[in-house]
């Protein structure tokens, strides 16, 4: 069932008389029950704006927020039943953590008994059972985040609405934490839609990432397809760390081969990967023209160094090689352009590196519009 | 039709705003090219030939109104008196006021807070508590209606006011610019001098003209402690209530021309002293 | 030989002991990276070798002679903010030279030299504009510029990455070790992200509450940390750790946990006892089937994590850990079925309980 529907939902601040600026811009999103969404976008790219205008925080200018099959537009914020875990992260002063958690338990009528044991289960999960009894301003950041989350949690909503709920958390937390939060709110069939910058939570909670920019919905979908089927240039760019390698190509097509000629900023060729047509998708070959120019974008660890042979043409020379630990990125010249690429952590780069791209992996966008034409041909 | 009703109200309400602060203005204006008749009679005239007599008359010192004798106005004097006070307070001001407004924002020194806020209750008192003994100490060290005495006074009203606004402008430049300057291989005066100086400049700016206008409107002071012959235009009015006259066109006319200098003032330097006032609002 | 030498710096702001005895040796050329958590005290350790702030005991040498108390200005030092430090009413290109014409350098050469670093960091198209009409990148870079444009002998660098996004700490983090060895530049660069470091450094010195924890070669930290909380301040996800007995047989070394008895590896030269086992996410082996060592876990969540896939699994005495594993390696594991854990050969790392020093 869909728990959360947003119909054409528009934000429109009116910053003077005649200059406005739409912080949302048609926001369509279907979202099913027990599902979790992050918002994901750079500052003032409207993630919070709309998450308020969910909350019922902040007014909307034209569309529907649907909230379990009821149209909530016009209700306050307290009717609409859902949870939200603020950024500041709001918790009550003068009350301990463990009331803080159990005050929205409170008006609930469940008995002592279960009310303290969601409080244990909570904050055996955030790993704040031993400041319990504590009040707010004397724990640090990272834990109030952690109350502020317990907070969250532990009610009972229709959907629960977190913003930027991991940011202060500290590092060495945040990998078990995330993976511990998710499998609470999996177990408990919870709908959350959350706010995020960091693209790494981003896509380590979420079912589905909606990725915004100035107000406009740019792609939502699964982690997995937001990395490996971005639908336009900027999500190719903004999603990975480090980031997809973003080039521009000439189409040149034969009866046998399919060529992209790597050009610089001068429109000279600065290398060449070359497929044989059999090995190609046809349909997807029908999408592009001879000669065309594309952006091509292809993920540094698709970049596949175990085979023997390679499919560019070009000199390469690893310039740089940074080991991780888990992994190394390196640093790879080929006739003028600079591509990065992660191997596995064991891996030394030789003299003469013979890198492969394998067709499935590349990405092709119109130039123009920054659209995608497709994801691995 | 609720934004209709709404705006029409908005219009109306502005009007009645803009009425209410301009109406005086407007009115002084008006009878500043009026003769005494014409202001004295009973239902006042809306319609009138306009004269600038009044204006020749301060400007050549000396007006004769019908009906009493003529009378001799030292208004231009007073002017120049009024002109050297307040520019000259406001460079003594400056020079004092901006050094040490950046070393309360820079440094935090002992008693740095209660001398900031001393200089400040300046402010507060009123200066008839202090008029009578200033006046005393500067008959006897020979100061007595001089420029210098008035100019020196005037820094209890001055030097507070600029020192708080620019304080807070100081206060919001980020050290880390100045330290970046020295650290290109500059002084510290360099740095000072060309980068928390250019950046304060809108404060500053602001700071000047505000103190400007307070020198400018001052009267106690120049009353107690200079004769005619220093006083400033605020003073200088009151001669022309003599026992046998109060010519209003004339006073009418010397309110314009004293108000004429710090109006072009601000414009001038308008769009530095709204963003200045509010800044100094919020960090003082 | 070493070309800065600090002997025990110590810095305190009325009763906080921000910087306390810190020695280090860095040498002609070195990148030198200043790696801790927020609040360690490295912006304040950076400012000391700045002159901005002067420590209150201690030396800082350069070339062997102290300069603890020359000014800003005297040092031979240049240094970029975090927060850019721009100065907003002057264009880029006076921002840039600053540093020449505080030194009496002739029009046509301050000229050069601009256009020169301009054109390395790719700026010289926004040398006209003010510091407020930059994007984000281009700000950094203009900052960048104005610290090496004269070519100072020391550049010191404040996070200079934290404030920019992804795809331009990316770009940067390959660009500038090339722009900076090209100068011949001794840098002293701060993070606070241990991949940063790791990429940048040629070593790191990790700052942990105003004490020096390592000072070593980025994989020597990793992967034989001084202490268990070096250990946890690289790597993501964090490593596992867990107090156990340890004992040893003839060709086993076992962890008792809770009741449970782990097969580590083969051999160690640790005495028996007890005390924290570590063990990094990627050492970690998860499969379907089951070995000799291995022991059952619980399936309880995945997460994609930096283009890898992080389980989170549990033991039967309730004791969870984390596994790192490629896109690929995850494609094999059926987290519906049952699943089994063993520790790759040698990977372990033993901290003391108490002093959690590591023990090998």
């Amino acid at each position: 069932m869909s728990k959360v529907i947003l119909n054409n939902l528009n934000k429109i601040f009116e910053i003077k008389a005649g200059t406005d600026v739409k912080a949302v811009n048609n926001f369509n999103l279907n979202l099913e029950e027990g599902e979790i969404l992050a918002l994901l976008g750079s500052s003032g790219c409207g993630k919070t704006t709309t998450l308020r205008m969910i909350a019922g925080f902040e007014t909307i200018t034209s569309g529907e927020i649907k909230i379990s099959g009821k149209l909530v537009n016009d209700l306050k914020p307290a009717e609409r039943n859902v949870a939200m875990a603020f950024e500041g992260y709001a918790l009550y002063p003068p009350l301990t953590v463990r009331d803080n958690i159990a005050f929205s338990l409170m008006k609930e009528k469940i008995s002592k008994n279960e009310v303290d044991s969601k409080v244990k289960e909570v904050s055996e999960l955030l790993e704040i059972t031993d400041i319990l009894e504590r009040y707010p301003p004397s724990i640090s950041g990272g834990q109030q985040q952690r109350v502020s989350l317990a907070r969250a949690l532990v009610r009972d909503s229709d959907a629960l609405l977190l913003d930027e709920p991991m940011s202060q958390l500290e590092p060495q937390l945040r990998a078990v934490l995330r993976a511990r939060v998710k499998d609470y709110i999996q177990h408990n069939n919870k709908t959350v839609i959350f706010v995020t910058h960091d693209q790494t939570e981003a896509v380590a909670l979420a079912d589905k990432i909606a990725v915004m920019e100035e107000g406009d919905l740019k792609q939502l979908a699964s982690p997995y397809d937001i990395s490996s089927k971005p639908s336009n240039v900027f999500v190719a760019s903004f999603i990975g760390e480090p980031p997809m390698n973003i080039l521009k190509a000439k189409v040149l097509k034969t009866e046998t081969h399919l060529t992209f000629e790597i050009l610089n900023d001068k429109d000279e060729k600065n290398f060449s990967i070359k497929y044989s047509n059999n090995e190609l998708n046809k349909e997807n070959l029908n999408k592009i023209a001879n000669e065309q120019i594309i952006t091509l974008g292809i993920r540094p660890h698709k970049i596949n160094f175990n085979k023997e042979t390679t499919n560019l043409e070009g000199k390469a020379e690893s310039s740089t090689y940074h080991w991780l630990g888990d992994q190394v990125h390196i640093g790879i010249e080929i006739g003028g352009s600079s591509i990065i690429s992660v191997a596995d952590r064991n891996f030394q780069p030789s003299s003469d590196i013979k890198m492969h791209f394998p067709s499935e992996s590349i990405n092709a966008f119109n130039r123009d519009s920054e659209e995608v034409i497709f994801n691995g041909i | 039709m609720k934004f209709n009703i709404w705006s029409i109200l908005k219009i109306f309400a502005y009007a009645a705003i803009i009425l209410f602060f301009l109406f005086p203005i407007a009115w002084i204006l008006n009878m500043s090219f009026m003769t005494n008749d014409e202001i004295l009679r009973k239902v006042p005239v809306l319609f009138y030939e306009p004269t600038l007599k009044n204006y020749i008359g301060i400007w050549e010192g000396e007006i004769s109104i019908p009906g009493f004798a003529t009378m001799y106005i030292y208004f231009k004097q007073n002017l120049i008196n009024s002109a050297i006070l307040s520019s000259f307070s406001v460079a003594l001001t400056l020079v004092l006021g901006v050094p040490a407004a950046y070393a309360f924002a820079r440094y935090k020194f002992k008693g740095g807070e209660d001398i900031a806020f001393t200089l400040l209750s300046f402010r507060f008192a009123p200066a008839l508590l202090i008029i009578i003994p200033l006046n005393l100490y500067f008959t006897q060290i020979g100061l007595y209606d001089s420029y210098i005495a008035l100019i020196w006074v005037y820094q209890l009203i001055t030097l507070p006011l600029l020192l708080w606004i620019v304080r807070g402008y100081f206060e919001d430049i980020s050290p880390d610019i100045e330290y970046a300057y020295r650290l290109d291989g500059h002084s510290w005066f360099q740095s000072f001098w060309k980068i928390s100086i250019p950046l304060a400049k809108p404060g500053i700016a602001a700071a000047s003209l505000l103190c400007f206008i307070y020198a400018w409107n001052n009267f106690v002071f120049a009353l107690i402690l200079g004769s005619s012959a220093i006083q400033p235009v605020t003073v200088g009015a009151l001669a022309f209530i003599t026992a046998s006259a109060i010519p209003y066109g004339l006073i009418a006319c010397g309110i314009v021309v004293s108000v004429l200098p710090t109006l072009i003032l601000a414009l001038f330097i308008q769009k530095y002293l709204v963003q200045g006032l509010s800044l100094g609002a919020i960090k003082g | 030989m070493s070309y800065i030498k600090l002997e025990s710096i110590s810095k305190s702001f009325k009763d906080d002991k921000v910087i306390q005895g810190l020695n280090a040796e860095i040498n002609k050329g070195e990148f030198f990276v200043i790696f801790g958590p927020s609040g360690s005290g490295k912006t304040v350790l950076l400012r000391l070798l700045s002159g901005i702030l002067l420590p209150d005991s201690g030396e800082i040498k350069m070339e062997n002679a102290v300069i603890n108390d020359l000014h800003p200005e005297e040092r031979d030092v240049s240094m970029a903010f975090q927060n850019f430090a721009l100065y907003p009413h002057m264009k880029a290109y006076e921002n840039i030279a600053s540093p020449l014409k505080a030194n009496n350098i002739s029009q046509d050469e301050i000229d050069s030299k601009v256009k020169e670093i301009a054109n390395l960091l790719k700026i010289d198209h926004v040398l006209n504009q003010y510091p407020k009409e930059l994007s984000n990148g281009q700000k950094q870079r203009t900052s960048l510029a104005r610290s090496l444009v004269n070519r100072p002998s020391v550049v010191l660098l404040d996070d200079p990455l934290r404030n920019v996004d992804a795809k331009i700490r990316f770009e940067m983090r390959l660009e500038l070790p090339k722009v900076l060895k090209e100068f011949n530049t001794t840098v002293i660069y701060i993070s606070q992200d241990y991949r940063e470091a790791m990429a940048l450094a040629d070593r790191i010195a990790v700052l942990y509450d105003g004490k020096f924890n390592d000072i070593d070669l980025p994989k020597n930290i990793y992967e034989k940390p001084s202490s268990l909380t070096t250990a946890k301040l690289f790597g993501d996800p964090t490593i596992n750790n867990f107090n156990a007995v340890i004992s040893k047989n003839e060709n086993r070394v076992i962890a008792e946990c809770n009741g449970e008895k782990i097969i580590l590896q083969r051999k160690t030269s640790i005495e028996n006892g007890e005390c924290i086992v570590g063990i990094r996410p990627e050492d970690i082996n998860l499969s379907n089937q089951q070995t000799e060592e291995s022991l059952k876990v619980e399936f309880r969540t995945k997460t994609p994590l930096n283009l890898r896939i992080v389980f989170l699994v549990k033991l039967s005495n309730g004791l969870e850990l984390l596994c790192s594993m490629s896109e690929e390696e995850a494609k094999n594991i059926k987290e519906k079925e049952q699943l089994y854990v063993s520790f790759k050969e040698d990977k372990c790392l033993f901290f003391d309980a108490i002093t959690k020093r590591n023990l090998e």
